[in-house]
């Protein structure tokens, strides 16, 4: 038997009851086959998208649009950031545009579930992301445990709040400290029943945070 | 196909072009799936690797020349080890990066004329200017080949020059060697970031600051600008071509033509 899909793996969870990723809900059309996102403080008002209260969109291009900018104007360049703008809904046609539009507001996090469920997800620990770094982010390997300890509840919680689930560790032997940042589940907190929601992993430290290190190694005097 | 891209933290008009190339490719029905990764943006090169579904993946990196984002950055990322690669049980084709495709060519002829329609190219000098860097040689190769081969191509304008942000000859010299009264500048970068659209235009002398990011400019720059004696037309960059989809692809095809054709 061949192998299923992302989406077909996608669309069999939604009928099964997942109806939530991060800040969105997810509606099926049941009439043709399609999909309905939006933020979901406008889903629990009812049918405020059908009485026109929601600015209707069409097909995936247009999720990039909606999640570029925060309600506030600030650009949104970490997708998990909690400030998801309101009042849109967006119409979807397949479950494959449904995917496309999904990889825009939270890139690649379908696919990192899947990864998960499926025991394939690699997990990179801190120390072996800055390893790797070269040119200018070479520098940030230099932080002791204490200073990268430091960055996290900020760097993932307090500046930039994040809605991932923080997967990686210092090291392998090293876990993060307690802290809003680090105990995030990458669930939304007001759907507590598995299998409704689609989590939001981090699986390695992002490009954000390694640039903090670097901003932090700088900021120490070197010697 | 995942088309790679260099992203921007502070500016949300960087990776336009390339979901504007992804989508064109999209459309076209050739691939199963297409999708972006990034360096400064999600999803990151190794968690595009979660994002991608298919078995057999081309890499195309969007970007202007060879250096160090395409000969270690990406490929580090990716953990590609040669042209193909297998990773994870998924099979990685690398392709050469866009800009230094010989189609640039008849792209950045067509930007010339766009952008200054009804000048005579027996009056003006074309100026293909990109960023240059001290670090690395091949970021000013792609665009001295491009030179090159439109002076070649006897395209009819009386001198083609290179220039660069940080190296000589310098973009803010332009009128130095510019020996016509009009001249067309046609930046030879991927997007319309803080490059072409807030540095260049302060080096050629239209802005006096750095403006806003492109997208949130309320009057777009009004061609001729008249200055240092000369009138200068200057273009957006070479990437926010929509044809740089043709491109990409050509890029898919030479690396079939190179690599699988001897299997």
């Amino acid at each position: 038997m061949e192998p299923m899909t992302h989406s077909q793996k996608l669309a069999q969870a939604i009928a099964s009851g997942t109806h939530r990723i991060g800040e969105i809900e997810i509606q099926t059309e049941v009439s043709n086959g399609g999909f309905k996102l939006c933020h979901a403080y406008d889903g629990t008002v009812g049918t405020a998208a059908e009485s026109g209260m929601l600015t209707v969109y069409d097909g995936p291009a247009a999720a990039r649009e909606i999640a570029a900018y925060a309600e506030d104007g600030s650009y949104r360049f970490l997708k998990g950031q909690r400030n998801l703008r309101r009042g849109w809904l967006l119409r979807l046609a397949s479950v494959e545009d449904l995917r496309l539009a999904l990889d825009q507001f939270y890139p690649a996090c379908v696919g990192l579930w899947l990864a998960q469920q499926d025991g394939t997800l690699e997990v990179t620990p801190l120390r072996d992301t800055l390893q790797r770094q070269s040119g200018m982010y070479r520098r940030a390997q230099a932080l002791d445990d204490g200073a990268l300890q430091a960055l996290v509840p900020h760097t993932c919680g307090s500046a930039i709040p994040c809605a991932r689930r923080i997967l990686w560790q210092i090291d392998a032997h090293t876990p993060l400290l307690p802290s809003a940042a680090s105990r995030c589940s990458g669930l939304p907190d007001e759907v507590a029943a598995a299998g409704q929601a689609i989590p939001l992993l981090c699986r390695e430290a992002c490009n954000h945070f390694v640039a903090a290190c670097l901003a932090s190694a700088k900021a120490v005097p070197a010697g | 196909m995942l088309i790679v891209g260099h992203g921007s933290t502070q500016n949300p008009d960087s990776a336009t072009p390339y979901f504007e190339h992804a989508e064109e490719i999209r459309s076209r029905g050739l691939f199963a799936e297409v999708h972006c990764g990034f360096w400064k943006e999600e999803p990151s090169l190794r968690e595009a690797a979660y994002l991608v579904d298919s078995d057999e993946i081309y890499v195309v990196p969007d970007f202007i020349s060879e250096g160090y984002f395409t000969q270690d950055v990406i490929p580090r990322e990716l953990r590609l080890t040669g042209p193909t690669s297998v990773v994870r049980g998924k099979t990685f084709h690398y392709c050469l990066p866009v800009g230094i495709h010989p189609s640039m060519t008849g792209l950045i002829l067509r930007r010339a004329r766009e952008v200054a329609p009804d000048v005579d190219p027996a009056t003006t000098t074309l100026i293909i200017c990109g960023h240059g860097t001290r670090q690395n040689p091949n970021s000013a190769k792609a665009i001295r080949d491009q030179v090159a081969l439109i002076s070649a191509a006897h395209a009819g304008y009386a001198a083609v020059r290179e220039a660069f942000m940080e190296e000589a000859p310098f973009i803010a010299d332009w009128h130095q060697f510019s020996p016509t009264p009009h001249v067309v500048v046609v930046p030879f970068f991927i997007s319309d970031g803080l490059h072409s659209y807030q540095d260049i235009p302060v080096l050629l002398g239209i802005e006096t600051d750095v403006g806003p990011a492109a997208s949130q400019r309320e009057v777009f720059r009004h061609n001729p600008h008249a200055l240092r004696g000369k009138a200068l037309y200057y273009s957006s960059a070479i990437g926010t071509e929509r044809f740089i989809a043709d491109v990409i692809l050509d890029q898919v095809h030479d690396f079939d033509a190179t690599h699988k054709a001897s299997k």
